[in-house]
């Protein structure tokens, strides 16, 4: 190769080494990433066709999910008259202001074959939504928004190896950490759980609420087998994921009203330390 | 706009809309991934400017990377495929002037040269690839089963599209 050339190949090495490693996983720039204009535009135009493809599936779960919820509706319903038969008191209460708004979206592009796995939605800064908002779909947690652009955004997949969720076992106060490692996209693993923990295959793994990205007691997954650890005080269970990531539709957008305030609280903790 | 230079938009087009729009979503068997977009590569002139080549084959990187949010992988991958094309061509053909004027392809090289020159090629690519996005020893029994089984995948794929490519031209 001449010199003319060698200095072309060098240069663009190095922008693609520079892309490769500076733009890591929080960068907030939308112009390389699926949620800018152009691809997003083209995503929407080939979800319009692909979006029907599953929609047998989509709509099985929605029905699951729709039965499971008017269920617990009606349950709640006979609680409440029975609580209110029961109590005599005048005083009204108004109750506190819901904590989380929720906001529909399409999911326009996905990937799961990656070691980090990101999907764009069609819903952007216009629409309320900010980096580190939490995705759900009708089954449970789907990821992370990373990345905004007007109308668009990029959303981090739970299906990335290095993010990791704050879990728990339903029902206790058994708080693990979900990583994602292998490419399977049906399953993933909750360490640090402790030791003298007891659960049944089959429990259900949830958000522990632990932070302002997730409320608590969305279903993350199922316990499918425990993991031989080698520390001693925590062992690791295998679960597998409640949503069908290979078949996302329609995905809602966790705000919570109170991130500023808490957030603020944490701010303040940590000048104080 | 000349014929060559219309050929290789409509190429870089088709094999972009084909490598994101569906080539992207494929994991045949948890192994085999189509990377399609090398093609682009293979079948460019032996003759052509070697900075055009490696501008080409960066942007179709870049643009991929782009749709796929793997911002550098596939860029890095095709630049590096590009600088070692020349070598991988010559190393099965011999040095001709009747052979700097060719597209490789089945009829101008021979199913045998050709398959052996798309091979190695492909084999090249899909290893740069998953040993970039993985970067890591820990994983490079993964590396090995992806580069082995997107190779062939992709190399089967091409083949197919070269042999549909040749008949309707030979039809005509």
């Amino acid at each position: 190769m001449r010199y003319s050339t060698w200095f072309v190949f060098a240069f663009y090495v190095l922008v693609s080494l520079i892309l490769l490693f500076s733009f890591n996983t929080y960068q907030r720039s939308v112009w390389l990433t699926s949620a800018n204009a152009v691809s997003s535009t083209v995503n929407e135009a080939t979800s319009t066709v692909t979006g029907y493809f599953n929609l047998r599936e989509i709509n099985r779960s929605l029905q699951a999910s729709n039965a499971e919820l008017e269920n617990r509706v009606l349950n709640l319903t006979n609680e409440l008259q029975h609580i209110r038969a029961m109590i005599d008191d005048s005083v009204a209460y108004s109750g506190l202001p819901p904590r989380f708004g929720y906001v529909a979206a399409s999911v326009i592009n996905n990937s799961t074959r990656h070691p980090r796995n990101y999907f764009t939605i069609n819903r952007g800064q216009a629409d309320g939504l900010a980096p580190g908002m939490g995705v759900v779909d009708q089954n449970g947690v789907v990821g992370i928004v990373n990345v905004c652009g007007k109308h668009t955004a990029r959303v981090i997949s739970l299906l990335t190896k290095d993010q990791h969720f704050s879990v728990k076992l339903k029902g206790t106060q058994f708080v693990g950490s979900l990583a994602w490692k292998e490419n399977d996209p049906h399953t993933a693993w909750i360490e640090e759980i402790p030791r003298h923990a007891r659960y049944h295959i089959g429990d259900t793994i949830v958000t522990s609420g632990f932070s302002t990205t997730f409320p608590e007691g969305i279903p993350v997954g199922i316990v499918m087998s425990q993991v031989r650890n080698s520390d001693g005080n925590f062992f690791t269970l295998k679960i597998r994921l409640s949503s069908d990531f290979n078949n996302l539709g329609t995905v809602r957008i966790i705000k919570d009203n109170l991130k500023t305030e808490l957030d603020s609280l944490r701010t303040f903790d940590r000048k104080e330390e | 706009m000349d014929n060559r230079t219309l050929h290789i938009a409509i190429l870089f087009l088709s094999l972009l809309a084909a490598q994101t729009l569906i080539c992207n979503h494929i994991l045949l068997f948890g192994v085999a991934v189509p990377l399609v977009m090398v093609y682009f590569i293979i079948r460019m002139p032996v003759n052509m400017n070697l900075i055009l080549l490696l501008t080409l084959s960066f942007l179709m990187g870049l643009s991929v990377d782009i749709f796929s949010d793997t911002p550098g992988l596939n860029a890095l991958s095709c630049t590096l495929t590009a600088a070692i094309r020349r070598p991988v061509f010559y190393a099965y053909v011999q040095h001709d002037d009747r052979m700097k004027e060719i597209i490789p392809n089945i009829i101008t090289l021979g199913m045998a040269v050709y398959c052996k020159y798309m091979l190695t090629l492909v084999g090249i690519f899909s290893f740069l690839v998953f040993s970039i996005e993985y970067f890591s020893f820990a994983d490079i029994r993964e590396v090995a089963l992806l580069t082995v089984g997107s190779s062939l995948l992709t190399f089967l794929l091409l083949l197919g599209l070269d042999s549909l490519i040749t008949i309707r031209r030979e039809r005509r």
